[in-house]
């Protein structure tokens, strides 16, 4: 499984319920739905391809990760 | 481009571009008057002060005014810009100075520059002084450095907040919230008692309160307080509504997911401004953030991220900007130290689109809050830069009511100019609004 952001396509931002069932039924196991337009979960690599066929999906990206350095360390 | 034209002087004529000759500048006699925005009807105002015979840029329809077709008229008046240029005696400029008393509809009446095109004269004096500041700039760089202003922490104040002139300010940020989407917030901590904080988590099994230190350091830089319990004042927007969101856990890390819902979060909460101090060293930029930053912009929200931190200047490697700050919607804020030069780890603008550094803050041993029982540290990093930057947008926020594309203009266009390279500070340091 990887983790993905799902950018939803401006003009189905109303819809955006009916883009994360659509998603849903395409084997993503979704996380949360934000009302601003992004989707996140995480996918298998085999229905990953599937997603961006999704009517509403502008982009499917894998999740970066962020790190920060040690509480200790002089330069943030 | 076109410059002021310069008056000759001792005999010397102005196209030898003397410095010697820069003084008062050469004027045709005419004036031009600046009215009030919300003022009467310039013709009107001019009549008033004895000048009956105004032309219009309404007269001129499609084409461009021409003042020598004017020129018999005493003024003419440009509708769209509220300015005029007048052939007016002594008596009707004072008349039209004074004009409306406590609520001046002249805004102010000065005298008509000429202009002209930059001779070859200036080109190669430009380019002589070109060289001459290249070769200063190799030759002495010790000494170019010396004679910039240096900042220091005083008693009063942390340098950051002398330096972008915070400390002078007459807004607070009062009304404006800001969010800081970072390892959340120390609830605990003495100088944000009674300040409006509503904290959320977005971090799964933690909660909002700061396991690491570098959010409340963050918020404390963009919202501390005017007067801290002790020690000098770090804190830029001390009015603003505070929106400390954790998106980073007490490690240090984060997700976009995390990162995601809590710009939602904030721009669900009219959130004017939004902080975010970490950054994952990809050049390309991340398409989800491409898609939030234009969102929140399109909804009055401005998102203000760090540059990164992975240049390593001395080794000749100027390191890139990351996401999100590559984003072409989200500004990217740069480092500088108290002789506003570039630190060693601050990294340089990308040649694509988004990739630029847009603006630079104090960001080299800032001193700010730190959790209890610390309470304060001085670290450095664009960590530390991005949320002066975002304590002077909640600033300008208030003073001005801008939001979104219109405050990310003001702050550009307001912020002080440096002999830095644009491709590392962008148009500049982030200046308050005074």
């Amino acid at each position: 499984m990887v983790n993905i952001s799902v950018t939803v396509e401006q003009d189905h931002l109303s819809m955006i319920g009916d883009v994360a069932e659509a998603l849903r039924a395409r084997g993503m196991q979704v996380t949360q739905v934000l009302q601003s337009g992004f989707i996140t979960g995480s996918v298998s690599e085999d229905c990953r391809q599937a997603l961006a066929a999704v009517s509403g999906v502008q982009t499917v990206d894998e999740q970066l990760q962020f790190q920060l350095p040690p509480p200790q360390e002089e330069v943030q | 481009m076109i410059e002021p034209d310069l008056p000759a002087s001792a005999g010397i004529p102005p196209e030898a571009g003397s410095p010697a000759g820069r003084g008062a500048a050469v004027t045709t006699g005419r004036y031009i008057v600046v009215f009030a925005e919300d003022g009467y009807e310039p013709a009107s105002v001019l009549g008033s002060a004895g000048l009956s015979n105004v032309a219009s840029s309404r007269d001129f329809q499609d084409r461009a005014v021409d003042i020598t077709d004017a020129s018999g008229a005493d003024a003419t008046v440009f509708e769209t810009l509220g300015i005029a240029v007048v052939s007016a005696s002594q008596e009707q400029l004072s008349a039209l100075q004074g004009t409306g008393g406590p609520h001046p509809v002249v805004l102010s009446v000065s005298p008509e520059l000429v202009h002209h095109v930059l001779g070859p004269a200036e080109y190669v004096r430009g380019y002589r002084d070109g060289v001459a500041d290249l070769s200063a700039r190799l030759d002495g760089g010790a000494a170019a450095a010396a004679a910039a202003p240096a900042f220091e922490d005083s008693n009063q104040s942390t340098w950051g907040l002398q330096a972008t002139r915070a400390v002078q300010s007459a807004v607070s940020g009062h009304g404006v919230k800001v969010a800081i989407l970072d390892t959340g917030f120390d609830a605990a901590h003495p100088d944000f008692a009674g300040r409006s904080i509503t904290t959320q988590s977005f971090v799964q099994g933690e909660s909002a309160q700061d396991g690491h230190g570098h959010g409340t350091h963050c918020t404390g830089t963009a919202c501390g307080p005017r007067l801290p319990s002790t020690g000098p004042r770090y804190g830029i927007a001390y009015g603003a509504d505070i929106f400390a969101g954790k998106v980073l856990s007490n490690a240090g890390s984060g997700t976009d997911a995390a990162i995601l819902a809590g710009i939602d979060w904030a721009v669900a909460n009219g959130c004017a401004v939004v902080s975010m101090s970490f950054g994952a060293n990809l050049a390309q930029a991340h398409p989800p953030y491409t898609a939030a930053g234009q969102r929140a912009l399109d909804r009055g929200v401005l998102l203000i991220a760090a540059a990164g931190n992975n240049a390593q200047r001395p080794q000749g490697n100027f390191g890139f900007v990351g996401v999100p700050a590559n984003s072409p919607y989200i500004m990217a804020v740069g480092a500088l130290d108290q002789q506003l030069a570039v630190p060693y780890f601050s990294a340089r603008s990308l040649p694509g689109r988004g990739g630029q550094v847009d603006v630079a803050g104090p960001g080299w041993q800032v001193y700010s809050s730190w959790p209890m029982p610390g309470r304060y540290r001085s670290i450095s990093g664009t960590s530390m830069a991005a949320p002066h930057a975002a304590g002077v947008a909640a600033l300008w926020a208030e003073a001005t009511g801008f939001r979104g594309r219109e405050l990310w203009s003001v702050l550009a266009q307001e912020s002080d100019r440096l002999l830095a390279a644009s491709a590392d500070v962008g148009s500049g340091l982030v200046i308050a609004p005074q």
